[in-house]
């Protein structure tokens, strides 16, 4: 560790020795006040303050004093100020309560700091709730009722207002004199309904949308209630026989909820199995020779191990030869085919595949069962695939459902598919290349103000014929590929060139998937 | 303090009950004067050094045999009646949880404010208990009491039941209140007492009843126990368990006692029993879970001691089964807690039923009776699926409930435009009190 003058100086706090510069005067008294801030005192700074580490005041400088505030002599926790320090003087005092109607003094302990004079502080609690009044006009024009009499409802309405709406209470207390028995609904429905009728029937200060939702809080609607307190009678008084007889039937329910489902279960699983044999697969043979699955079904590993091992020979799978790359290659150690199930095989066509090999090689590979091949066909990616369908719908290709879902079908759709996939996504490439050749048109033709403008426009239209130009050869090889390109020659010539350029790479890895059977993996390198 | 919406004018709450009479001052947690409300008296003593001032001018003191004459002399509290006096009796104010005599109750009231809290009621509000089934009459009465010879500057009056609530911090509640010669179920909503929904019976006397009929009575195994107080005895030894006593009685006290408090203390050791000794199965009654149970050894005043087996299961089971040959017996047989809670129940709106078994408050001295809240859990449960009970587990709260609610309500600043002024009182007369406590 190089040591400098200056830290050996700092270490036992001598002064800085002047060392004059061009632009500074050698006189230390002159130099201190051009470094050190203003309103320091000169010797503060330069001298290190008590617990701070040599190095760390050469970090941070100058501006240390703040720092070395904090680390002033620890004292102890200062004493929490419990409001005040005086003593506080009670007293007992009489007060006002407002919320009484007559001269009652009761008298409290209060601070002697405290107002006399203010208001008692219970008394906002002291809420009184407006209640409807009538006049005699007005019950007698829209207050009749064949039900009640007057002094019933003037009774009703005393008595709703002296215990503030509690209907429990209300109800409780209801002794009307040679009337009949009421219940708790017609008590609160007549209420409820004198109420709406005397603010219908009143002069109304607000809009009409404010009067209606007013009548609606006092809405009531006696029938329902009557049938509400029906039902949860009905549940109280059920007997323990009844209460058990109705937990058996739900428990009931459920079981047989329960057996739908699993019924349901099982048939679809038989469904599957059986439609698996009827739809034109081959005879499933044994466990012999593993899962006799798709061709589509084949896992990147074993695909790229069939590949090198076959070299180039893509297309040999077609042929009945196809066992023989099964039994070089698979992941899973399995028994070598006997020359004459290779012959049986050859014979009937039967075209054995490996089993889709797992990540891990190591795991016993799982059991695939037996399938239709026409479900194997993969889908084109979910963003794109509303894209992918309608371009297809536009070139009249019927892809939805395979007529015959032979494999040499499916290999075909696949690479349908694949292509669609694949214009699909160069279309968007295409527009985004156009769109970047407009941002960068805009910006030339700013330069062009500048004088510029000819040339770039001469490379631009350069390039645009060299795009049109270009003939399509790779794209015309096939008729899908051919009819997809007229959904991109819409687009401008411009974005033509891009286009046909990724297509034909798109149709070359077509091509390339079609002979070696494995569209799906290689379609994402494009 | 405003904070939690108390405001203490140094009111007074007075809680008078079938057994004790408890005052204090509001905003405390605990009674200050707890007294007896049994009373002793001489019906002809010749000293008229009397507390009770002007007796009140009711006609029917002479009707009541139970009844002092007014000018009789009051033995009161602590020194009154559990003292054996020559010829003294022993009375009750209270009966079926009600006043039925005034004429002590302002002996009493001044006995617990003035001689035990040495306080001035002309100068303290007083907050006065009521049961339930009061009757207005009993109210504006003792209104007329507290304005006319204690001169308080206010008065109010609530409902027990409602206190009950309000101690346990409800304002709806059904408040299962067992005391000492009442067992009541108040549904209170609110702060109000449906009065619809109100029942009680004398249950606990019917208990205590049936306790006193297992200790006299004789069996197979024993004799009848007998209750001699010990003031009466003058030595005794100790004897084995189930052993006859050897006890020699007081000779000269014997012609002096009266038949009322020979009676009143015979059924002090009753009670007393019941309180050590006798329980409540948790489960119903049941011979095996009953005999699994260990025996309880008592001790009486004569030194007769025995352990008690199942048989002090059976007191408990009264609460809650009476037999149908005893309910055939007996026409009159106090209503038992079932049956008084689905009477109260049917009484209420279906709506508030679900409220109100959610909000179960258990009260009451007679209720801490020795395995009750459990039962009484079990029995809500079997019929309800929702069942909370607020039993509260400090026998002081249980017991004084009441009082504590009263206390409670009279610190609350809310509160205080309540009271019924001296002033009021003198306006509007007796009618007030009606229109105030609702």
């Amino acid at each position: 560790m190089a040591i400098s003058a200056s830290d050996i100086r700092s270490a036992l706090s001598l002064p800085v020795p002047s060392t004059p510069g061009p632009s500074q005067p050698s006189q230390p008294a002159l130099r201190r006040p051009q470094i050190q801030p203003a309103g320091k005192p000169a010797n503060q700074s330069t001298k290190k303050p008590e617990g701070i580490s040599r190095e760390l005041y050469a970090l941070i400088g100058p501006s240390a004093p703040s720092l070395a505030a904090h680390l002033a002599k620890p004292r102890l926790k200062q004493k929490p100020n419990l409001g005040g320090s005086g003593k506080v003087k009670w007293e007992w005092r009489p007060f006002k309560n407002d919320a009484r109607g007559d001269s009652l003094q009761l008298s409290h302990w209060m601070k002697v700091t405290s107002d006399p004079e203010a208001e008692y502080p219970f008394v906002k609690y002291n809420v009184q709730s407006a209640p409807f009044t009538y006049s005699q006009d007005e019950y007698t024009r829209f207050l009749e009722d064949k039900e009640w009499t007057k002094e019933e409802t003037d009774y009703l309405f005393n008595i709703v207002n002296e215990y503030d709406s509690r209907w429990y209470v209300v109800y409780d207390r209801y002794e009307y004199p040679e009337g009949p028995a009421r219940t708790l609904e017609d008590l609160k429905d007549r209420y409820y309904s004198v109420c709406r009728k005397l603010i219908r029937n009143r002069p109304w200060a607000g809009d009409e949308s404010s009067k209606i939702q007013f009548i609606s809080s006092y809405q009531f609607d006696k029938e329902r209630e009557v049938t509400r307190k029906g039902y949860i009678a009905s549940l109280e008084t059920r007997t323990a026989a009844e209460i058990a007889e109705e937990e058996a039937l739900f428990i009931e329910l459920k079981r047989l909820e329960q057996n739908e489902r699993r019924f349901r279960k099982d048939r679809d699983e038989l469904l599957r199995t059986l439609l698996g044999v009827d739809s034109g697969l081959p005879d499933v043979i044994g466990e012999e020779d593993g899962p006799v699955g798709l061709v589509g079904e084949t896992g990147t590993s074993g695909f790229k191990k069939k590949k090198g091992v076959k070299g180039g020979v893509g297309i040999g799978d077609e042929s009945p030869m196809t066992p023989s790359v099964i039994s070089l290659g698979p992941p899973v150690p399995r028994r070598p085919q006997s020359a004459k199930s290779v012959a049986q095989d050859a014979i009937h066509c039967i075209v054995r595949t490996d089993p889709p090999a797992s990540s891990t090689p190591v795991q016993k590979t799982t059991h695939v069962p037996a399938h239709l091949r026409s479900f194997k066909i993969p889908l084109p990616k979910t963003a794109i695939a509303p894209k992918v369908t309608q371009a297809l719908t536009e070139l009249g290709v019927q892809h939805a459902r395979l007529v015959m879902p032979t494999r040499e079908n499916c290999m075909q759709i696949e690479s349908l598919l694949d292509a669609a996939t694949a214009l699909v996504e160069t279309k968007k490439v295409v527009d985004r290349v156009e769109q970047e050749i407009r941002v960068l048109r805009v910006r030339l033709g700013m330069r062009g103000s500048e004088g510029l403008e000819g040339g770039g426009e001469d490379d631009a239209d350069k390039e645009a014929d060299k795009g049109r130009g270009t003939p399509m050869e790779i794209d015309e090889g096939k008729e899908e590929e051919g009819r997809a390109q007229s959904v991109a020659s819409t687009k401008s010539a411009r974005g033509r060139k891009q286009s046909r350029r990724s297509i034909s790479v798109s149709s070359i890895d077509t091509s390339a998937s079609m002979s070696t059977r494995a569209g799906t993996k290689r379609q994402k390198r494009s | 303090m405003v904070n939690y919406g108390g405001d203490e004018v140094s009111a007074l709450v007075v809680d008078i009950g079938s057994s004790s009479v408890r005052a204090g001052y509001a905003g405390d947690d605990t009674p200050k004067a707890i007294i007896s409300s049994y009373y002793g008296y001489k019906a002809n003593t010749p000293d008229a050094d009397v507390q009770m001032g002007e007796a009140e001018p009711q006609g029917d003191a002479s009707t009541e045999p139970a009844k002092p004459k007014n000018d009789a002399k009051l033995y009161l509290g602590q020194h009154g009646p559990s003292i054996w006096r020559e010829g003294m009796e022993i009375g009750n104010p209270v009966r079926d949880g009600t006043i039925f005599d005034y004429n002590p109750i302002p002996a009493l009231i001044s006995h617990a404010l003035v001689d035990v809290m040495r306080s001035n009621p002309s100068e303290h509000p007083i907050l006065v208990t009521e049961p339930a089934w009061n009757t207005p009459a009993d109210r504006e009465r003792m209104a007329e009491i507290m304005f006319e010879e204690f001169q308080v500057p206010a008065f109010y009056i609530a409902n027990t039941g409602v206190l009950n609530a309000f101690a346990a911090g409800k304002g709806s509640a059904l408040v299962i209140d067992v005391g000492h010669s009442m067992a009541s179920i108040t549904p209170v909503v609110d702060g109000f007492v449906l009065r619809k929904g109100l029942v009680y019976s004398a249950l606990p006397k019917l208990v205590h009843a049936h306790a006193r009929h297992i200790l006299v009575g004789s069996t197979q195994t024993r004799r009848g126990i007998d209750l001699y107080p010990h003031q009466l005895i003058a030595n005794k030894s100790p004897v084995e368990p189930s052993a006859p006593p050897r006890f020699t009685l007081r000779e000269d006290r014997m012609p002096g006692t009266t038949d009322s408090w020979k009676t009143w203390y015979e059924n002090r050791e009753v009670d007393e029993w019941i309180q050590s000794v006798a329980g409540v199965l948790d489960q119903g009654w049941n011979e095996q879970a009953a005999a699994a149970r260990p025996p309880r050894q008592y001790e009486f005043p004569t030194g007769y001691n025995m352990y008690f087996g199942p048989e002090r299961y059976q007191v408990g089971e009264q609460f809650f089964y009476h037999s149908p040959q005893l309910v055939a017996s007996n026409p009159n047989l106090p209503k038992n807690i079932p049956t008084l809670l689905s009477e109260s129940l049917r009484a209420c709106d279906p709506d508030l039923r679900q409220v109100l078994m959610g909000n179960v408050v258990l009260t009451g001295g007679g209720s801490l009776f020795a395995g009750f809240a459990d039962r009484l859990e079990t029995e809500l449960l079997r019929n309800f699926p929702h069942v909370k009970i607020h039993a509260p587990g400090n026998p002081i709260e249980r017991r004084y409930g009441g009082w504590l609610g009263g206390s409670i309500l009279a610190s609350l600043g809310t509160f205080h435009q309540l009271w019924i002024s001296k002033e009021e009182w003198q306006e509007h007369g007796r009618a007030i009190v009606g229109q105030r406590c609702k």
